[in-house]
């Protein structure tokens, strides 16, 4: 029954930008120029990046209903096909990450003939199996990626090649990249196609006896989530300038897309933006605080704060902030 | 031959090992329709335990079963009160993510307690066990005997104690159960905590074998994932097939194909499952689909 979150939106009609969101640009746009500590400037990186990561994530998972634990296996064909396209054929990654978006979105498509009919934990362990099956292919496959030791990119400072020495030239990369997931999510908010995804993700049958085809709808929202997650990847190799299958495409940054979300609101637009900001800054500030002194205890901590947060707040920040102006007599 | 027989025989065993390693997955998925992301580390604490048993008490592997198995049931109880309870009659996804939560949590929990070092125990039999031409490591054998025991006895519990009857009448239908007068929410706590006692179970079993460390869970449990979908989830015979189908791909695949091979096999065994026979290869009818239903 209650099998999704309601749709609690801050907004309050689709498809239109709520004085919130326009603050919150504007906020991110003073943080990209803003004269800040290079360490402080590398969270705020991460902060948009894992924000646009958990919005494309969002689509499917949110939006769809379709709970994916198998996206790294995107982000990490994004990354080394953009990568391997660099280092290997000398093609600038401004087109190579088009190309692993591309390819991704295969992928996604191919994974959508595979699961998109399964429900709930057979969804969830499908998707987890075929991320690890390219894990493991990309471990083994040593002439292609590298193997275990991974690839690198050349660190010299080229905007050819997507490398550059000012944080606020990567600043700038990732808040456009988390507009893109962003405009696009709002694009399907006020669309017609937004309401076929809601009516297959509510009620299967309903929506199929009102004409829409839900495993066609699906499958389309499937591939964009992986289109956008594979270009994420892509961006996330050209900040780190080093990848290695272990990390790219290991369950633990499966979960951390699909916590983002479920901790800022699933299915709502700003929601994952909200989860990110709230979240990677503190597990960044945690790790660095924390993680030098006591292996582990920054995700201890973490992961006990995310428990207490999908227990008594399911419906995520979003959710309460909603709940919250509601209360006031804000919006209906 | 000999090495095929080999190969097939110790698959076997191992699998029956996984076997024993997913029947309380396979349980907590049948009665209360979630998915315990956490079950990893509860394989992982359990191990840490009969270590620590063998290590710093100089107990007998298996003895430590006595004190392992009742502690896992009380643990299994405890988390069930806080974490999998609360979340059950929220939103399907609460209960992934409160679970996976947990499993996080238990690892790094692990990590700040023990450090990142393997841990393992001296052999417990010196020699190993020989059926005729073949040799197997004699814990090898002696687990696969103690899963064989405990199928049985579990199988036996569930056909003919009251208690099994009313899982099984559980597991059948939930509302009808409920509407008979047994207790579901008991019903309930007892399978989520029975189920962690017979992870603690395995973990008894395959310490001899396996060395543990916070992240081992992660491995055994996409394993463990394959086995339950592959057996059909709430089913204990389908587990122990599921366990000796994933034993047998494993063993031969690593020694025909590779190593780093074996696991992808059974993946992609798992992933053809789940496009030609979504309800597991036994396959109860709508397995597939009370996942979600609530």
């Amino acid at each position: 029954m209650a099998q999704s979150p309601g749709r609690i939106s801050l907004a309050p009609a689709r498809g239109t930008l709520s004085v919130f969101e326009i603050a919150l640009l504007v906020l991110c746009l003073v943080l990209v120029v803003a004269p800040i500590p290079q360490n402080l400037q590398d969270i705020i990186v991460l902060t948009f990046l894992w924000a646009g990561l958990a919005t494309a994530w969002n689509i499917a998972g949110g939006y769809t209903g379709l709970i994916s634990f198998g996206h790294a296996a995107f982000f990490g064909i994004g990354a080394y096909t953009s990568t391997i396209l660099l280092v290997r054929m000398n093609v600038t990654p401004w087109v190579g990450i088009w190309c692993g978006g591309l390819l991704a979105a295969f992928c996604g498509a191919i994974l959508a003939v595979i699961c998109v009919r399964l429900r709930g934990p057979f969804f969830i362990l499908s998707t987890l199996a075929a991320a690890e099956v390219i894990r493991i292919a990309a471990l083994n496959w040593s002439s292609l990626t590298g193997g275990p030791e991974g690839l690198a990119i050349s660190p010299a400072a080229d905007p050819v090649n997507m490398v550059f020495a000012s944080k606020h030239a990567y600043l700038a990369l990732m808040l456009g990249y988390l507009l893109l997931s962003y405009a696009l999510t709002k694009l399907i908010d006020g669309s017609r196609y937004g309401y076929y995804l809601f009516a297959a993700r509510d009620d299967e049958d309903a929506a199929s006896a009102a004409g829409v085809n839900p495993l066609a709808v699906r499958t389309v929202a499937l591939m964009l989530s992986a289109a956008l997650t594979g270009i994420g990847g892509s961006l996330f190799a050209q900040y780190f300038l080093y990848l290695d299958p272990t990390f790219v495409i290991s369950p633990e940054v499966s979960f951390q897309f699909a916590l983002l979300p479920a901790v800022g609101g699933l299915g709502t637009a700003i929601g994952p933006v909200l989860g990110s900001f709230l979240i990677t800054p503190m597990s960044e500030l945690l790790r660095s605080y924390l993680g030098s002194k006591v292996a582990g205890l920054h995700l201890a901590i973490y992961s006990a704060l995310l428990i207490v947060v999908v227990l008594y707040f399911p419906s995520g920040i979003a959710g309460a902030l909603s709940g919250l102006s509601r209360r006031k007599g804000g919006k209906s | 031959m000999t090495t095929l027989g080999q190969l097939v025989l110790s698959g076997i065993f191992i699998g029956a090992i996984y076997a024993l390693m997913s029947i309380g997955l396979t349980l907590i998925f049948g009665v209360l329709r979630i998915v315990n992301f956490a079950h990893g580390e509860f394989l992982m604490l359990g191990m840490y335990g009969a270590w620590a048993m063998t290590r710093l008490l100089g107990l007998n592997p298996y003895l430590a079963m006595i004190a392992v198995v009742p502690a896992m049931f009380l643990f299994g109880g405890l988390v069930y009160r806080l974490i999998v309870s609360p979340a059950l009659d929220k939103p399907h996804l609460v209960v992934v993510f409160a679970t996976m939560g947990l499993s996080i949590f238990m690892q790094n929990a692990a990590l700040m307690l023990m450090s990142a070092d393997l841990f393992d125990i001296p052999p417990v039999f010196g020699h190993a066990v020989t059926i005729g031409p073949l040799y197997f490591k004699a814990e090898l054998v002696v687990g696969f005997v103690i899963t064989v025991i405990c199928t049985l006895v579990l199988q036996w519990a569930l056909k003919s104690t009251y208690l099994g009857k009313a899982i099984r009448a559980t597991v059948q239908d939930r509302e009808a159960a409920m509407l008979m007068g047994i207790p579901v929410p008991r019903i309930f706590l007892i399978t989520f905590a029975g189920g962690s006692a017979l992870v603690g179970l395995a973990a008894c079993v395959m310490m001899p074998l396996f060395s543990v460390f916070p992240t081992v869970g992660l491995n055994f449990v996409l394993i463990a994932f394959v086995i339950v979908v592959l057996g059909g989830m709430g089913s204990i015979s389908g587990a122990l097939i599921g366990g000796i189908c994933v034993g047998i791909v494993q063993s031969l695949s690593s020694y025909y194909v590779a190593p780093a091979f074996g696991q992808m096999f059974f993946f992609i065994l798992f992933l053809l499952v789940m496009i030609f026979r979504p309800n597991g290869l036994l396959g109860q009818k709508g397995a597939a689909d009370i996942g979600i239903a609530d």
